[in-house]
């Protein structure tokens, strides 16, 4: 069927890789941190297009909300972070590109395959309910599992920054005087 | 809206099925607060309280039993297999714990999150292991790497540490990132992640042969092959493991490996058993490339953390021989042998940590130079762990490897066993070494003095030798043990 | 003592292994504590040997039956699997036993004058007698490959750790030839295991004479082909440790390197468990395919025979001549075992034996001289006879025994070969017998070049042979000569096994 959703899933594809391309080939980390901002609202745009009203709303506010600022923060707190010039040295081009094409090309391949289950009817129903429902009954343990990894990572990312006692010398990484 | 009915027979027996895993988070948790609470001196409190927790936890799976407890409406289950691997990792944690009194002392670890980060990563291990959703093995395997990568990067000080950290999360990252898709694609194809039901779907042909499936099923194990460090999946392991204070690396070597087989069994044996004729020739193919891979790289590395290393990568490979043989014969095979493979893998760390004056420098092997005569129970002990990871009896080494190559030889896979054992037969080269530079060599300088073992460390030294010498002689009841492991999976 | 009677073989092995347990406990600096526990540790084993001996009945043969082994003990030990504890004793390994018992305690006797870490020699010694004696005694192949391996990684240290100025080396050079034998082993004994059924309980088994008794069996290991390869992977196996050209190269590393006492072991009773290997597993396992390989291993026993003979006539260093001469005997055995007549399969056993003693006398007295002398080349010496008389009384028996003078039991295993083999191949047996030639050749040169001629003013004050070195010459030397003129006691503990193992091979079609 041809009709308006098609033009706007279509839209909202071409939004999410073109802006995503911006990000892995911008050089300036601020632009890619914008480019990245389209790349989100473009996957939340086909999270609305499925009916998934709640993963939308939880990709815009975490992702675009959260993660897309923490990381302009970031670059920001980092100073000369810009001023360096970061050059990472790239070898085997040929090899990765080859790789990488093959990887593109399988999943591409399968991603056109009819083999997916299909829903048949569409429902346009809210699913804020049922998903609080489910992550309570059926998927009680993941849910508890995945506080568990939030608490780990919580503790890493406080004992990586924090900093150090000063009676310990860093001497890798002294600052420039 | 109707409000949510609990059964509460049934959480009952959900919370049941997660008691050990529900101890160690809580242990982590008590760790993480006491040490807010306690002064810079009693800091090896931290320690205790971590094995008394780890010991609690051991208890209730012996209590649990290897009966089937399945939970959370089928998103874990607590059997045979569960419970031997719950063994196995929280083994290998206690063993850390032991060794962990001496190390945080010399390199200053005696910190609450060091403690309590690998208590959690023990827990996502466990969760794992006992894991019979795709969803809860790919949580599990979360829970277990985010504490590991910032154990590994502990060190903030030395740059080796941070390379490690740094290499092991990006490529990390992108294996849970293909394990995820892997699921993804297997869920848009069968619409279900629980591994019991995709067992039953793949009767079905269609399914079997369809390119989305066979995509998910590739991405899956590319994800599992990058944990267990299979070839080529295994850049990072040799960074990893030099990078990451020593207690880490020999946690890593062995709890990480234990858990990610785990699941990988669990995957293979159960769900995927119809993928017989594609997926094992690819098995095969691992299976051969890692153990060569690994083990000529181990031939020429002069760093003993980076050796070890690499003969964990080809150690992989000889586990994954089990699993091509994939029965019952194979899969005990790699139960007991990753059982072994802790202890051994563990004890030889333990014993280098105490050689090595400091990180870095201190695990060349020229400071191995005449520590046999010197320190004749650390050289005998040593030489004990690298002639059973070489294989040889009577050690128990020897043993699973003897049971990894004859499921192997009785599978047909004639030509795995032959590579195997003579990769097995080049190991031995790199061990011998080693040992020639303990007993043979005699040092430029003087010989290095190890640091003395506190009572905790000996006693992890001890058991460990004490395993691996008991299992060699008379690994009767262990075996039988792992034989109804891998019956209670194919129930 | 019903104990005893009924364990005596786990006894004999595993009594070593208790007195390097109870040295290891031994605070540092008693030496010689240590060396007197290490004796008896491994004299214990010879009132036993002697107990066997006696008790041994001499008319059953064993081979293939397992109801004739004798001091059977029988148990089982990874039951999900099938690994027993199953040893006994037949006219195959009974006078290996005898062997390892005598040549193991000389051999402690012999290091008393090690002064280094003398502790862990010790330990690793009788740990390398208890693999021995185990070899020696196991009827379960597992258990076999077991004892085999453990034999190992003593042998390893004790010639990396004591040895000469190039002691990494040999020792690293030994033991990857041998792991390289023992995983051929370990294959062909994984290859045996999944197509032999235990009778009684259905499973699959280790058990080496259910191995002998289903090789008869139709479809057992389908094909012939798969047959020739396992033959040979095991052949090859045996056939480093024994060794045969061209796997032979270890040897000499092995032997220059390694302490006197080591040396003694290595060529008295580790040579020779090659050749027992052959016949206790290979030939009754594989009758077709020895009978169809006995032409080949005819002439590489050939080639041995000749080409020993011949390296060992060009050495200069005194310790690889015999080394090399160690060579060419142990092609006499296979020459004896490829004719498959009785004659020459008891020759080639006896020719163990015998040489196993020989060897031992040869390579304690280089070690004598080089204790005094720290060097070995053979013109570096002159005139030593009028000098250390006694010595040269010893090597002279020695070198007269080596060569296979009448009278010396070296002379009758020899004889009995060329008897049991010249009727099957001759042309074979007639360019071996030039080996015979150079032997005599080489060992006289090295003694006119040693022991005649202007006395070197160097060693004019060289010191004689003591009362230590003489105990551990003086036994194997009577034995030697005893078994010269009468040899039947030890023919005849073998004759009924080796007669029956030929008719095993002889009789398959």
């Amino acid at each position: 069927m041809t009709g308006p959703a098609d033009v706007i899933f279509y839209v909202l594809a071409a939004l999410t890789v073109g802006s995503a391309i911006f990000v892995a080939t911008l050089p300036n980390i601020i632009y890619a941190a914008v480019a990245l901002l389209f790349t989100f609202c473009g996957v939340a745009g086909l999270y609305v297009l499925v009916s998934a009203d709640f993963l939308a709303a939880t990709q815009v506010l975490v992702y675009v909300g959260g993660i897309l600022v923490l990381i302009m923060f970031a670059v920001f707190l980092s100073n000369r972070i810009s001023s360096v010039k970061l050059s990472n040295p790239v070898h085997f081009r040929l090899p990765a590109a080859a790789i990488c094409l093959t990887l593109f090309g399988v999943l591409a391949y399968t991603a056109i395959s009819p083999a997916f289950v299909l829903k048949q009817e569409i429902t346009y129903q809210p699913t804020t309910a049922r998903i609080g429902e489910l992550l309570m009954t059926r998927y009680l343990l993941p849910f508890e599992v995945a506080s568990v990894l939030l608490l780990a990572a919580l503790i890493g990312a406080a004992l990586l920054s924090r900093p150090d006692r000063p009676d310990i010398p860093r001497p890798d990484m002294e600052e420039p005087k | 809206m109707a409000p949510i009915s609990i059964d509460a027979a049934a959480l009952l027996t959900s919370v049941q099925s997660i008691v050990p895993e529900i101890i160690v988070v809580a242990t982590a948790i008590f760790v993480l607060l006491l040490d807010l609470a306690i002064s810079e001196e009693k800091k090896h409190l931290l320690c205790g309280m971590g094995l008394l927790g780890i010991g609690v936890a051991l208890f209730s799976v012996y209590a649990l039993g290897q009966g089937r407890i399945e939970g959370f409406s089928g998103m874990i289950v607590h059997d045979g297999m569960g419970a031997f691997f719950d063994v196995v990792i929280l083994s290998a944690c206690a063993l850390t714990f032991l060794m962990a009194t001496g190390y945080s002392e010399w390199e200053g670890t005696h910190k609450g999150e060091f403690y309590s980060l690998i208590l959690l990563s023990t827990s996502g291990m466990m969760f794992m292991a006992k894991g019979t959703d795709l969803m809860t093995v790919f949580l599990g395997l979360e829970t277990l790497s985010i504490p590991i990568y910032v154990l590994v990067g502990f060190h903030r000080n030395r740059m080796s540490s941070l390379e490690g950290a740094l290499k092991y999360f990006l490529l990390g990252a992108f294996a849970s990132g293909f394990l995820l898709y892997g699921i993804a694609l297997i869920y848009a194809v069968t619409g279900t992640t629980k591994i019991p039901v995709l067992a039953t779907m793949l009767y079905d042909p269609r399914i079997l042969a369809s390119p989305l499936f066979l995509a998910g099923t590739g991405l899956l194990l590319v994800g599992f092959a990058f944990k267990v460090s299979l070839v080529p999946f295994h850049m990072w392991t040799p960074d990893a493991y030099e990078g990451a204070p020593t207690v880490v690396t020999a946690f890593m070597s062995a709890a990480v490996k234990a858990a990610a087989f785990a699941a990988l069994i669990r995957v293979l044996l159960v769900a995927l058993p119809g993928m017989q004729p594609v997926l094992w020739k690819v098995l095969w193919g691992l299976a051969v490339l890692t153990m060569t891979v690994g083990n000529l790289s181990a031939l020429v590395q002069n760093n003993v953390k980076r050796l070890l290393a690499y003969s964990s990568i080809a150690h992989a490979g000889y586990i994954l021989v089990g699993l091509v043989s994939g029965d019952v014969l194979g899969g005990q095979a790699s139960l007991f042998y990753l059982l072994v493979y802790a202890f051994m893998n563990m004890g030889a760390f333990g014993v280098v940590m105490l050689i090595a004056q400091k990180e870095d420098e201190g695990y060349d092997i020229a400071n191995l130079a005449g520590i046999g005569f010197k320190y004749p129970a650390l050289g005998a002990l040593l030489t004990l762990f690298l002639i059973s990871l070489g294989g040889i009896p009577p050690t128990a080494g020897f043993v699973g490897k003897f049971y990894l190559f004859s499921a192997a030889v009785k599978n047909g896979y004639i030509w795995l066993a032959v590579i195997g054992v003579l990769n097995s037969a080049a190991s031995i080269y790199y061990y011998l070494r080693m040992v020639v530079y303990m007993y043979m060599v005699t040092p430029d300088v003087e010989v290095a003095v190890p640091r003395p073992p506190r009572i905790l460390f000996s006693m992890a030294l001890c058991a460990s030798a004490v395993v691996v010498v008991v299992l060699g002689i008379i690994p009767r009841s262990v075996l039988e043990i792992a034989e109804r492991s891998v019956l209670s999976l194919l129930m | 003592m019903d104990f005893i009677n009924s364990h005596i073989l786990s006894l004999m092995t595993f009594l070593p292994l208790a007195g390097a347990a109870v040295i290891l406990t031994v605070p540092g600096g008693r030496d010689n504590l240590v060396k007197t526990i290490a004796a008896v540790a491994a004299f214990l084993p010879i009132p036993l040997a002697v107990q066997l001996w006696f008790t041994y009945d001499r008319t059953v043969a064993g081979v293939n039956v397992a109801s004739q082994f004798q001091f059977v003990e029988h148990y089982s030990w990874i039951p999900s699997i099938n690994v027993e504890y199953f040893l006994g004793a037949d006219g195959i390994s009974m006078p290996m036993i005898m062997l390892t018992t005598i040549i193991s305690f000389l051999a402690v006797i012999g290091s008393w004058n090690i002064d280094k870490q003398i502790k862990g020699y010790m330990a690793l010694l009788l740990l390398l007698e208890t693999g021995m004696m185990g070899v020696f005694c196991a009827l379960d192949f597992f258990l076999f490959y077991v004892f085999w391996e453990v034999m190992l990684l003593p042998m390893y240290f004790l010639i990396g750790i004591w040895g000469g100025p190039r002691r990494e080396y040999a020792a690293i050079k030994f033991f990857l030839y041998t792991l390289l034998g023992s995983i051929l082993m370990l294959i062909v004994m994984l290859a045996l295991y999944f197509n032999t059924t235990d009778p009684e309980t259905g499973g699959h088994t280790f058990n080496m004479l259910h191995y002998m008794q289903q090789s008869t069996h139709n479809g057992w290991l389908q094909g012939f082909d798969v047959r020739i390869l396992l033959f040979l992977g095991l052949f090859i196996g045996f056939a480093i440790k024994v060794p045969l050209f061209p796997f032979h190269t270890w040897l000499p590393d092995a032997h220059v390197e390694a302490p006197t006492a080591i040396s003694v072991i290595l060529a008295g009773i580790l040579l020779k468990m090659g050749t027992y290997g052959l016949m206790r597993i290979s030939f009754p396992m594989f009758p077709d395919v020895t009978k169809w390989f006995v032409i080949p291993m005819a002439i590489l026993g050939a080639i041995n025979i000749v080409y020993g003979a011949l390296c060992a006539m060009a050495q200069s260093d005194l310790k690889k001549m015999v080394a090399y001469s160690s060579v060419s005997h142990m092609g006499f055995c296979l020459l004896g075992m490829a004719a498959l007549t009785p004659a020459g399969m008891v020759g080639a056993a006896f020719q163990m034996f015998s040489h196993g003693m020989i060897t031992a006398m040869l390579f304690f007295l280089v070690g004598v001289v080089y204790d005094r002398a720290h060097h070995r080349d053979i013109d570096g010496f002159g005139g030593l006879a009028a000098v250390v008389p006694v010595y040269t009384f010893f090597i002279t028996v020695a070198f007269f025994a080596s060569l296979g003078l009448p009278g010396f039991s070296g002379f009758i295993a020899e004889a009995m070969i060329f008897i049991g083999s010249f009727g099957v191949f001759r042309t074979i047996v007639m360019i071996s017998a030039s080996g015979i030639i150079i032997v005599a050749a080489f060992h006289l040169w090295a003694l006119q070049r040693v022991f005649l001629g202007p006395l070197n003013p160097k060693y004019a004050q060289l010191e004689e042979i003591n009362a230590r070195e003489i105990f551990c010459l003086a036994p194997l030397a009577v034995m030697t000569l005893i078994l010269g003129v009468y040899p039947m006691p030890v023919l005849n503990l073998m004759n009924a096994s080796l007669i029956r193992l030929v008719d095993v091979v002889k009789m398959v079609i």
